[in-house]
């Protein structure tokens, strides 16, 4: 059998996650199923629109109940580890220097990830190579297109 | 009327479903665009192609005749006074008395629709705007606007952008445009936008660097109606206002014109993508994946715009700034996408098409300038990029553009992003022209006309 992959997730993102859940099954999953039946019945489903629409709706409901089901039967929780330990781990917070510019990011598990309110996934190129990484620290990040040179200011 | 039959030309309407708006956003709609619609003959009336000065500027003059007598008269230099010549001397009008009895009509609009909306902010605005028409106070047009929260109906009308006063880039011409807000497409913007923008902490920032970026809102229209210039330019996304000192206190708004853009891309964007990248390379490209780079390359252009603010950029470089102003913003744009890419905000296969669509750009502005010669800035910008590319071996021409390497292409995205932003930030104007020489020539684009035969503008 196939190894699964651990999903790292914290705390407050591992509640995001089942409330959302929850929500699906017992609001949207009813909802969109109703809507599926009453198309139905608006006579032939070969040339009717709504029931497509309410078809595809369905499609997306039940790929994100799969999609959470597997990351919450997987998932590992991050447990907050005291700053001491001076390394880069998932869920520390990191003050890098990069391109004379000042960025700062928390490492999470990529179901938690969002680039725009500063989280970053630890399956990411940058996320790879700061982890393990210690303060003062400068690491080469490349992919086949980009390289920066991160330099890590502080590990909070 | 014959000046309605011409206008026309200057109106361009978008077909877009409003059924999902309720009654009285549908009334409201109405009003706005029948107010668009009424822009156009006053921009009919400053536009003439012919004249580096439109018709804002009496025809014989020459530009030091203005700069001399500017230097006792200021309003001669008003972005929103005409100037013309009374026995003998220069005088300025302002736009508000010289086009009244064609701007009542359209206050006249937008006071109907102000009252009947039940937004009330957007009732507000809409009153100051049809003041601002009358009475000239488009600041306090635009600081409202600015400050209110993001409304699904959006308006901008007055006179705008200063493409066509190519003697001093100073005179604003009227535009308007009406839309309704994509939701979907506008978080993903804002997304965009945030991640750039969260990243962007310089350590040591110039102290002319104006730095607003908390207070810029982006969003992505379903756009109705084009009406003025902007019908004329078919732009598929702004940054306004335009007044530096208004941005640095009260912040802009990005507008992406989501029926304009998709337009464009249909008929230009990726018919050039085709006759200018060598075929084998053009297989790993689905049409879904340039669109999506070419829309992402629109909104990075004007997220990027406010990266570049530099107070004294516009004196400095005078006629040459919108060149670098418009280029930078692109270049860098691209650049930012670096980290998009470190940090898993996109893919690898993503940041190449939106290389790629920079590269289409390119030849669609220089195809946009041979029809209308006053979008030079654009044309002369990209000229830039890809002389800079094909000098220092990033891009190769063979049958058409061969496969790119991106990593260099990449690293030289970077370079020239650095170059501009210096130029733009402390650069001297002859500087700045030395770069235009040795760079701006658009002998490039020239060399594949032929295979651009038949990309309808």
């Amino acid at each position: 059998m196939p190894q699964t992959k651990k999903i790292f997730l914290t705390a407050e993102g591992l509640e995001v996650l089942q409330r959302e859940l929850d929500n699906l099954v017992r609001i949207t999953r009813p909802r969109v199923t109703e809507r599926v039946q009453r198309a139905r019945e608006f006579g032939d489903i070969s040339e009717n629109s709504e029931f497509d629409s309410a078809k595809e709706e369905l499609g997306l409901v039940e790929g994100r109940i799969s999609e959470l089901e597997r990351i919450l039967k997987n998932y590992q929780l991050i447990v907050k580890r005291p700053k001491a330990e001076g390394f880069v781990v998932i869920g520390s917070t990191v003050i890098v220097e990069v391109d004379g510019e000042i960025d700062e990011f928390t490492i999470v598990g990529s179901p938690e990830a969002d680039p725009s309110k500063k989280k970053i996934s630890n399956e990411s190129p940058v996320g790879q190579a700061l982890l393990g990484a210690k303060a003062g620290e400068a690491i080469e990040v490349t992919t086949p297109i980009v390289r920066a040179r991160y330099k890590i200011k502080e590990i909070k | 009327m014959n000046s309605t039959v011409k206008s026309n030309q200057l109106i361009k309407e978008f077909k877009h479903d409003l059924s999902g708006l309720s009654v009285n956003e549908r009334q409201v709609l109405e009003k706005l665009i029948k107010a668009a619609r009424l822009i156009a003959p006053i921009y009919q009336k400053q536009q003439d192609p012919k004249y580096p000065g439109a018709n804002f500027y009496p025809h014989d003059v020459e530009k030091t005749e203005i700069e001399n007598a500017a230097k006792k008269d200021p309003s001669l230099l008003d972005p929103y006074t005409i100037v013309k010549r009374k026995n003998g001397k220069l005088i300025s009008v302002p736009y508000h008395l010289e086009y009244r009895q064609y701007l009542l009509p359209i206050a006249k609009q937008l006071l109907e629709a102000a009252k009947i909306t039940i937004n009330r902010e957007f009732g507000k605005r809409l009153e100051l705007q049809a003041d601002a028409l009358l009475d000239g106070t488009y600041d306090v047009a635009d600081i409202y606007w600015l400050s209110m929260r993001p409304y699904k109906i959006d308006i901008v009308i007055g006179p705008i952008e200063r493409y066509d006063d190519r003697l001093f880039f100073t005179k604003c011409a009227y535009q308007t445009w009406v839309g309704v807000m994509d939701e979907s497409e506008t978080q993903e913007a804002v997304q965009l936008k945030e991640t750039i923008y969260a990243s962007h902490q310089r350590i040591f920032a110039p102290f002319h660097k104006i730095d607003f970026l908390d207070k810029i809102q982006v969003r992505v229209d379903n756009t109705l109606i084009f009406s003025g210039l902007i019908t004329r330019f078919g732009f598929t996304s702004t940054n306004l206002p335009n007044d530096v000192s208004l941005m640095e206190k009260y912040g802009s708004e990005i507008t992406v014109f989501k029926q304009s853009f998709d337009e464009k891309f249909k008929t230009l964007h990726h018919p050039i993508f085709h006759r200018v990248f060598e075929k084998n390379f053009q297989i790993s490209y689905p049409v879904d994946i340039l669109k999506r780079g070419s829309l992402r390359n629109t909104v990075l252009h004007e997220i990027s715009h406010p990266l570049m603010r530099y107070r004294d950029a516009e004196s400095r470089l005078k006629e040459l700034f919108p060149i670098f102003d418009e280029i930078s913003a692109s270049v860098y744009g691209v650049k930012a996408c670096g980290a998009l890419l470190l940090k898993n905000a996109i893919s690898q296969k993503e940041l190449e098409a939106i290389i790629v669509m920079f590269i289409c750009k390119s030849f669609s502005w220089w195809l946009d300038y041979l029809k209308q010669p006053s979008t030079i800035h654009y044309t002369k910008g990209y000229a830039i990029a890809l002389n800079y590319f094909l000098e220092n071996g990033s891009l190769k021409e063979t049958d058409g553009i061969s496969w790119p390497n991106f990593t260099k292409l990449f690293v030289s995205f970077e370079e020239l992003a650095t170059i501009l932003e210096r130029i733009i930030s402390v650069g001297s104007y002859k500087e700045a022209q030395q770069f235009v020489d040795r760079y701006g020539s658009l002998d490039v684009f020239q060399r594949f006309q032929s295979r651009l035969i038949g990309v309808k503008i």
